[in-house]
């Protein structure tokens, strides 16, 4: 039983990893939300900035502080969040480094649905479900296109590329005949913004993401079982086609909820999990907790470039993130090709 | 991948068969041995992968309590029989039963507490340390928020340390030689803690020395820890020094059932792998020995006189170094 009581070293190391990896993550995401919140055409320091937030101080630090700017803030947060684990969780569910749901059409299908529903002159409420909607869509729309080569790694990436154009060009289409007082929201579905956030929608949006964050969080055993393909998985007592499919659903509604909120932004959902990886290890529980920290860290960060640094006025933040994006698919693209490909 | 096969087989390689060859004496076990768990049975068993049939028509007892082993040509259906009694595929026709109960009834995670499952070709996940793949055998025993728990890691060290794999708990998987990531393999569905093992092909890509390793390993999880075991077996020296009972296929079907004794002889290897041999006493277990007839230059399958020297035993098992004296030419 002297076994029992051995410290299981590397397991303990790559926890440990994690654990560390998670706090700086996390430090850097309550200094950046005080930044953000405090700077803007109106400085207030971060402490200020910070009791503004949960109502303390002075009453016109609070208004822009809680009515303007956080609501900005809550979205990056949550969509950089949702996105990153949507991405990490897309990777590993088609075994595709490349696969993420800007390169296979998702976020893409979550614009048209929420400007399908725009233009039909729905309620702001509802643009989560058709987003989401248009999530599934897109969902169909590849596996359509790219079932018959069993999800070749290159394979489904070009066709999930065409699928995020095809719909991107549909968006377009509507936008441009858009009534006027929707046109201004047209950065937000064609490259991905932050500006105008209001409450409702972080409220009915974050409520939606986080619920489905703990579902998949909840179903990060299965995802293990089913790495080790599907005669293992099936012998460990799942049915790997039906579980993939549902946890397939679930990193879909997830990634479009996200979309909802911002558009289609680009790169996060890509390049968060290979970085966590770099940082921390194989994909586990813990490390999808950093993946999302680290989402919502990155896409906070990239707002704030396009806010404070760049000095472009009203630069969507979705123009920043596929700026970093592009040449990131592309050296993992060139990586993926020079592997031998891996029969899976 | 499947580049190892043999078509014919390899003659037994007893020079490394060391003295703790375990001596398979071929006896049949009895009624009384068999009464007890883990008796799969299948009743006109059809498999089918879309509609080309694979496995037809198939009625077959395995023994409780034993080593089964399955053999047969290649694309007999041996794989694909293994994955219809653990599930991974539904049969077409007729059941699938362990201990009389149909196994498609059953809830998938109380069969795979009873059943655990070496596939041929597992998927190693990247970078995965060997005690953290060993872990996942624990599944089918946790519920979605269990935390992890000491029955938990007791049957995680068990596993580790009944393969021999304990000081490899650190290492990633993917660098471990093919032997050593079996052993590792073979962990993981003994954390399972099942009374069944199945494994479908489990020395396939090894050498003759891991090959060895691995047979004596489950041959040990059968005495010493009273596991049932079915496996898909290449080679029929092997199969039948491992092997309690031998389940014969050809196209599909059944060509033979029994103790590896009664069941590999000289007719039934020439109908079922076309290869004109004779059957020996292995000399180090006793258990029959598929020795193919040596070559006459001009025709094929010429009988061989007394004299044979198994130049020709076509020792073509998975990567095997067993060219050196395995040939029984002192018979």
């Amino acid at each position: 039983m002297t076994a029992l009581t051995l410290p299981a070293r590397a397991l303990t190391r790559r926890r440990t990893r994690t654990a560390l990896w998670s706090l700086v993550a996390a430090a850097l995401l309550v200094v950046l939300t005080g930044v953000a919140l405090g700077t803007g055409q109106v400085d207030i320091p971060v402490w200020d900035a910070l009791r503004a937030l949960v109502g303390q101080g002075e009453p016109g630090n609070v208004l822009v502080v809680q009515q303007f700017r956080a609501p900005r803030v809550v979205s990056a947060l949550i969509a950089g969040a949702g996105l990153a684990m949507a991405g990490s969780m897309l990777q590993r569910l088609f075994r595709n480094p490349l696969a993420a749901p800007d390169t296979i059409g998702i976020t893409g299908g979550a614009s048209f649905g929420a400007v399908l529903m725009l233009a039909g002159g729905a309620s702001q409420q509802l643009i989560p479900v058709a987003a989401v909607g248009g999530g599934l869509l897109a969902a169909l729309l590849l596996g359509g296109f790219a079932w018959r080569s069993k999800m070749a790694v290159t394979r489904l990436v070009l066709v999930g590329l065409a699928v995020q154009q095809g719909l991107a060009a549909a968006v377009n289409l509507m936008i441009v005949r858009f009534p006027a007082e929707l046109a201004s929201s047209a950065l937000q579905w064609t490259t991905g913004s932050l500006y105008g956030r209001n409450w409702t929608e972080v409220w009915i949006g974050g409520t939606a993401i986080a619920l489905t964050a703990i579902a998949v969080l909840l179903c990060q055993r299965r995802v293990s079982v089913l790495d080790l393909g599907e005669d293992s998985a099936g012998g460990l007592g799942l049915n790997p086609a039906r579980d993939r499919l549902w946890l397939l659903l679930l990193t879909i509604t997830l990634a479009s909820l996200a979309a909802a909120l911002t558009g289609p932004v680009a790169f996060v959902a890509l390049a968060v999990p290979h970085l966590v990886r770099l940082l921390a290890g194989p994909p586990t529980l813990g490390t999808l907790g950093l993946t999302a920290l680290t989402g919502a860290v990155l896409l906070l960060s990239a707002d704030l470039l396009v806010l404070h640094v760049i000095p472009v006025h009203g630069l969507p933040v979705g123009a920043v993130t596929a700026t970093l994006g592009a040449p990131w698919l592309l050296v993992l693209m060139i990586r993926q090709g020079r592997l031998p490909q891996r029969s899976s | 991948m499947s580049s190892a096969k043999t078509s014919a087989p390899s003659a037994a390689p007893s020079a490394a068969a060391g003295p703790d060859a375990r001596p398979a004496d071929g006896s049949a076990v009895t009624a009384a041995e068999t009464g007890g768990a883990n008796r799969l049975a299948t009743r006109g068993l059809g498999l089918r992968y879309g509609d080309r049939t694979i496995v037809d028509g198939l009625d077959l007892e395995l023994p409780g309590n034993a080593v089964t082993a399955i053999v047969g040509p290649n694309a007999c259906g041996k794989s694909t029989l293994l994955r219809g009694l653990v599930r991974l595929l539904d049969p077409a026709a007729g059941t699938v039963t362990l201990d009389g109960a149909d196994i498609h009834r059953m809830p998938a995670r109380t069969l795979a507490k009873r059943m655990g499952l070496l596939p041929q070709q597992p998927v190693t996940p990247e970078a995965v340390t060997v005690e953290a793949l060993v872990r996942l055998g624990r599944y089918p025993h946790q519920r979605m928020l269990s935390p992890w728990s000491k029955a938990d890691q007791a049957a995680v060290e068990e596993a580790l340390e009944r393969t021999g794999t304990a000081e490899l708990r650190d290492r990633q998987v993917d660098r471990l030689s093919g032997g050593q990531r079996q052993r590792v393999w073979i962990a993981l569905a003994l954390a399972q803690e099942t009374d069944l093992l199945l494994l479908d092909e489990p020395t396939t890509f090894l050498d003759l020395r891991h090959q060895l390793d691995v047979l004596d390993l489950v041959a040990d999880l059968h005495t010493e820890a009273g596991r049932t075991v079915v496996m898909v077996l290449h080679d029929l020296g092997q199969a039948a020094r491992y092997a309690d009972h031998l389940v014969v296929l050809k196209d599909g079907r059944l060509a033979a059932a029994g103790p590896p004794s009664e069941v590999l002889t000289a007719e039934l290897v020439e109908t079922v792998f076309q290869v004109p041999c004779r059957v020996v006493p292995d000399p180090e277990t006793g258990t029959p020995l598929v020795v193919p007839r040596a070559r006459v230059r001009g025709s094929r399958g010429a009988a061989g006189s007394d004299a044979s020297t198994g130049a020709d035993a076509s020792d073509g098992s998975a990567g095997s170094g067993a060219t050196a004296s395995a040939a029984p030419a002192a018979l």
